[in-house]
């Protein structure tokens, strides 16, 4: 499925979907209400989890069809197996070796299976609207804007998420999840000329108990990721020329990793947050659009 | 967006109603200018009535902050309402800038060592 060529006088934003697990589905509802109101997205940003909807959405998968695709790449299953070697080479190093590049506690099989056989060998130049898929070099921490290459290895990259998944190799680097360089990189779409950038982001949930190492490394990585979400997200306002309109749903029920029963209440959130700004976004891109004509 | 100024003794409150945006920056940015250019440097903005800001808002907001603390006074922000209050926290404003639960308790804090 390819999104049809965008009128380039029709408005249009930049989207950028961070980090959030099943949570990113919010960004199926922030596109309907833009489409339903004729506004157009022109560049896609997505981030770990908000690649997978990135993609999706940029390949012009409808609200349905994006929730259906959800089901199918968005399950417990990609996290089901355990890898034992992982497990035995984190333990006892000297006696199993430790492998940077096959680290990870977690079987990726099943869900490099699940992105392969959805997105096939489709590539991300290919999208109908440009596309760009974040990661972080394990090398240096960099962000790392995949925008070209194969979907289903960038979105590998992407939610490379550390000790759980094992580093991708791509183009030369070692990549890891791209939360842990920017949770919600607005940058990229400053960088390529976005003026309007809607952000979909949202913050790591913190653990109401922690009763296993497990839970207690979830705890620190969610201290982490949430002020660095803070501190780039504060950055990035201050630093844009143009505008950066947030979109932080806020879910009264409790959304857990693979909630994707959720799916339609998260999109309406997603929706509903949107729609309130409909009004303000008309205004400004017409504003806008005249700014740049004058 | 509307912007109402009162004075309480030596504090200038600024009451803010509406949007906060690309659209209305401009405008609140010279409500305050105007204040710290006539030397009114200890500002409360109420943000009771704020629906809403976003990143042309916060930047205002923080120009004023700066200008106002390089005079030796201070902007601190009264009565934010938790859509705008989550805004300012995922931007880090809520760690630089001195927040209120009212008026009346953001003036009185200028009073306080």
């Amino acid at each position: 499925m390819n999104a049809s060529p965008r009128d380039p006088a029709a408005p249009a934003v930049s989207l950028v979907i961070g980090s959030g697990s099943v949570k990113c589905a919010a960004a199926i509802g922030v596109v309907k209400a833009l489409t339903e109101e004729g506004i157009a997205v022109e560049r896609f940003v997505g981030c770990s989890a908000g690649a997978i909807f990135a993609a999706v959405l940029a390949l012009g998968y409808g609200a349905q069809e994006s929730m259906d695709a959800t089901r199918r790449l968005w399950t417990s299953d990609i996290t089901a197996k355990r890898n034992t070697m992982g497990m035995l080479r984190a333990l006892a190093p000297r006696l199993f070796g430790f492998k940077v590049e096959s680290f990870g506690l977690r079987d990726d099989r099943p869900k490099d299976q699940m992105l392969n056989a959805f997105f096939g060998d489709r590539r991300i130049e290919d999208a109908g609207t440009p596309l760009h898929i974040t990661a972080t070099d394990f090398a240096n921490g960099e962000l790392v804007d995949l925008d070209r290459g194969s979907i289903a290895d960038a979105i590998r990259a992407s939610v490379a998420l550390p000790f759980a998944f094992a580093p991708v190799r791509l183009g030369g680097k070692l990549l890891v999840d791209g939360y842990l360089a920017d949770p919600l990189p607005v940058s990229v779409a400053i960088k390529h000329g976005g003026r309007v950038i809607i952000a979909v982001g949202f913050e790591s949930p913190y653990q109401e108990r922690i009763g296993s190492a497990g839970r207690f490394a979830f705890q620190l990585s969610a201290i982490m990721s949430n002020n660095l979400l803070k501190s780039r997200f504060s950055f990035h306002s201050v630093a844009h020329h143009s505008e950066v309109i947030a979109i932080i749903p806020e879910f009264r029920q409790r959304i857990r990793l693979f909630d994707t029963e959720k799916l339609p209440y998260i999109v309406e959130e997603g929706e509903a947050c949107m729609r309130a700004q409909i009004p303000y976004l008309r205004e400004l891109l017409a504003a806008d659009r005249a700014a740049v004509a004058s | 967006m509307n912007v109402t100024i009162s004075q309480q003794d030596a504090v200038t409150v600024v009451a803010i109603s509406g949007s906060v945006d690309s659209l209305s920056a401009d405008k609140l940015t010279e409500s305050f200018v105007g204040e710290l250019n006539a030397g009114r440097v200890k500002l409360v903005a109420d943000f009771a009535a704020v629906s809403y800001t976003s990143s042309a808002g916060l930047r205002s907001v923080l120009a004023a902050v700066k200008e106002s603390r390089r005079s030796g006074g201070d902007l601190r922000i009264a009565a934010v309402q938790p859509d705008v209050l989550r805004v300012l926290s995922l931007s880090g404003f809520t760690s630089i800038i001195k927040m209120y639960d009212g008026v009346a308790a953001a003036v009185s804090s200028y009073g306080q060592a």
